[in-house]
Order: C-alpha cells, then structure tokens, then sequence
C-alpha cells in the first residue's frame, strides 16, 4: 500500500513536472495568466496521461521496442482528440478558450516521458497511479502558477476582484515575463526544500550509524 | 551480418504490422467517439452562434434568416430590419479565420465576433479584443484599411500581428460591400 501511495506522491513534489523536472514549461507559461484557464489545461492534461498510462500499460507487451515513440504518440494523439471532440460538444466555453492549446498537449514531453519510464515497465494500476500523481502535480502547479500571476497582474481570483478598485496591478504578472518569474522562483524554492531535506536525511542517516 | 532469432522478431514487416495495428485501433476509437459527438456539437454550435449574435447587435428582438443566402441572417426590431449579421471568412496566418460581421442597414460595420482562428497566441488572437474592434465601429466598406500610422479614419494594425489585421479588415470589408449592395437592392 505504502509503496502505491508514493507512486501517487512523488508526482506531488518530490518529481512535480514543472517545478522538480522542468518539463512541459511551455503551458506553463502560455495558459496560466488566469486560474480558469490553468485549471481547465491543467486537468485536461491530468486526463491524457492518466489515460495514456493505462493504455500504455496495457499493451506494453504487443508493443514493438522499435516502434514504441510512435506507438505512443498515436496513443496521446488519440486521447487528445477524443478529449478535443468532447469538450467541443459538451463544454464549448472551456473547448473556445483552450482550444489553441489543447493540440499541443500530442507533444507535451512529461506524457511521453511517463509512458516510456513508467507505463511501459509497470502493470496497469500502478501506471493509473502514476499519471494520475503526475497530472495532479502538473495541475496543481499550473494553478498555483495562475493564483499569483492573476491576483499580482489583474487584482482578481477566476475573475473576482480581490484587491478592491484601488489597487493598481502589475501588468508584468499577466505577461510572459511574470511567468518567467514566478517558475524561476518556484523552481529555487522547491530546489531549496529538496536540499534540505536531502540535509535532514544525510543527519539521520549519520546518527544511525 | 546471420539473421538471428533477434533480427527476425524486428524484421521491418513485424514493424509495420504493428503500427498499422496502433493506427487501426486509434482511428477507430476517434471514429467511434466523432459519430457520438459530431451531432451534439453541430447543436451547441448553433445555440453559440445566436448567442454571438444576440451579442453583436443588442437592439434586436429577433433573428430572421434571408432565403438565397446561406448563415445571413436580418436583426428585426418592431418589425423592422434594423442590421443585418453575416459571415465573413479570411485567410489569416495560420488559417482561416471565421467571423461573424453585423452591418447596418446603410452600409456602415457595427461589431464583429471571431468565431474560430488558428492565429498566434498573444499577437494575433488580439484581433478578437474590444481595443482592436472597437475601431470598426460605424465605418463603411472605403474607410476599412489598414494603416501603419494612428488616425480615426483608418484601422491601425495589431502590434506584431500585421497578417491578421489585415486579413481581419479584408473579411470585413468584404462583407460589409456585399451587404451595403443588398440593402440597396432592397430599398428599390
């Protein structure tokens, strides 16, 4: 049990996509100059690899090693696309402001990295675990990401003023820079915990021996 | 170089087999789902387009489509014909750009909506903004130019997305010839 739960959890912090690995930078960016938006991608994106995964795991053993990148690109392609067509037909308010984005999560590193590190070594639940861990902490970051750059850029949380009339907000927030910088800060934040409980460890382990 | 039992399990025909099983089985599962979604969509796309515009021309009680002509559509007031809404279409930067243009009965562009682009992110989807818009408002088909230097008369173009306003105004003053022609028809 312990071990599934660190499956899930690692995707958290210890290995968070944005904030840990550095990968799939690029909606980080684009999509989260407001919340709505970063967590409309955020849990489509927790969608597709979720899904991946499992598909992945389930035909791990049909699928040729040769092959495998494209095998799994037409399966991120396909979960896109039906998650395209769904959307379009039942929530065509997110579909309208997403859908310039939503094509490119086919090609969003952390999916294909988790299908050829996890999912295609691992049985299925465990594989569900694992994306679903990982999209988590993509959405959560990317939420987390959108909460300071909406409420410092434009005073307001998923469009509700916040700061009153008087306060002025710092364009720079809302624009490319401000994601820039709230990554950057994000990333040496999280580096420093991640030293320090590397510290706290080595000191344990010491005291033990 | 021997064909051992390795080599033979890659040969380029196991290869293949395997990815047009892949491909198979994907265009299945996006033809399975297309045929669920593709009539709903249809649904909600129209309800959209009402709802855009209802947007475009606040004045009016009813929307009345025009026979011969194919998503024109006359906004009534009391009975009366006080704009017409028409679709426009443009070659954009990165696609077709489809827009929804409502034109006052004497020629003159009182709003537009895009409805669907393929423009850049953060330049070009900006045309879709009110600080863009805004400036069509009540000009007719002759003052719709894009120009490089500010003035009232003219529309200025979208910093770093030229393309797009450009093909944004062409779409529109296109329409808005076509209609001011078949308001005149009509009034003879």
């Amino acid at each position: 049990m312990k071990n599934l739960w660190e499956i899930f959890y690692k995707g958290l912090f210890d290995q968070n996509p944005i904030f840990r690995l550095a990968l799939s930078l690029c909606p980080a960016l684009a999509v989260t100059s407001n919340v709505y938006n970063a967590l409309a991608m955020g849990l489509s994106v927790m969608f597709v690899i979720t899904a991946n995964n499992v598909v992945v795991s389930i035909f791990r053993k049909w699928v040729n090693p040769k092959v495998r990148v494209p095998v799994y690109i037409t399966s991120i392609a396909t979960i896109v696309t039906v998650l395209i067509l769904t959307l379009q037909a039942y929530l065509p308010d997110i579909y309208k402001e997403l859908y310039l984005y939503l094509n490119l999560i086919v090609v969003f590193a952390i999916i294909l990295a988790r299908a050829e590190v996890f999912a295609a070594k691992n049985p299925v639940f465990p594989s569900f675990l694992d994306g679903l861990g990982m999209g988590a902490g993509f959405a959560g970051a990317m939420v987390f990401i959108a909460v300071v750059r909406e409420l410092f850029g434009n005073g307001t949380l998923m469009g509700m003023p916040v700061f009153g009339a008087s306060y002025d907000p710092a364009l720079i927030m809302i624009l490319p820079p401000g994601g820039f910088i709230v990554i950057g800060l994000m990333i040496a934040s999280f580096n420093l915990i991640g030293q320090h409980q590397a510290k706290l460890k080595e000191a344990k382990q010491g005291s033990d021996a | 170089m021997a064909h051992d039992a390795h080599e033979e399990n890659n040969s380029v025909f196991k290869v293949g087999i395997n990815l047009t099983l892949a491909c198979l089985l994907s265009s299945a599962v996006i033809a399975g789902t297309y045929a669920v979604t593709a009539p709903i969509a249809a649904k909600t796309r129209i309800q959209l387009d009402n709802q855009a515009r209802k947007a475009l021309v606040a004045d009016a009680q009813d929307f009345k489509a025009i026979e011969g002509k194919t998503g024109w559509y006359a906004a009534l007031k009391d009975g009366k014909v006080i704009a017409y809404v028409v679709p426009a279409e443009s070659k954009g930067y990165a696609g077709a750009i489809k827009m929804l243009t409502a034109v006052s009965v004497d020629g003159k562009i009182i709003d537009y909506a895009i409805l669907s682009h393929k423009e850049t992110p953060g330049l070009g989807d900006k045309a879709d903004k009110p600080a863009f818009r805004k400036q069509f408002a009540g000009k007719a088909a002759e003052n719709l130019e894009v120009v490089k230097v500010p003035s009232d008369k003219n529309i200025q173009a979208l910093t770093g997305a030229t393309i797009t306003s450009r093909a944004v105004t062409k779409g529109i003053k296109e329409a808005v010839e076509e209609v001011a022609v078949f308001a005149a028809d009509k009034k003879k």
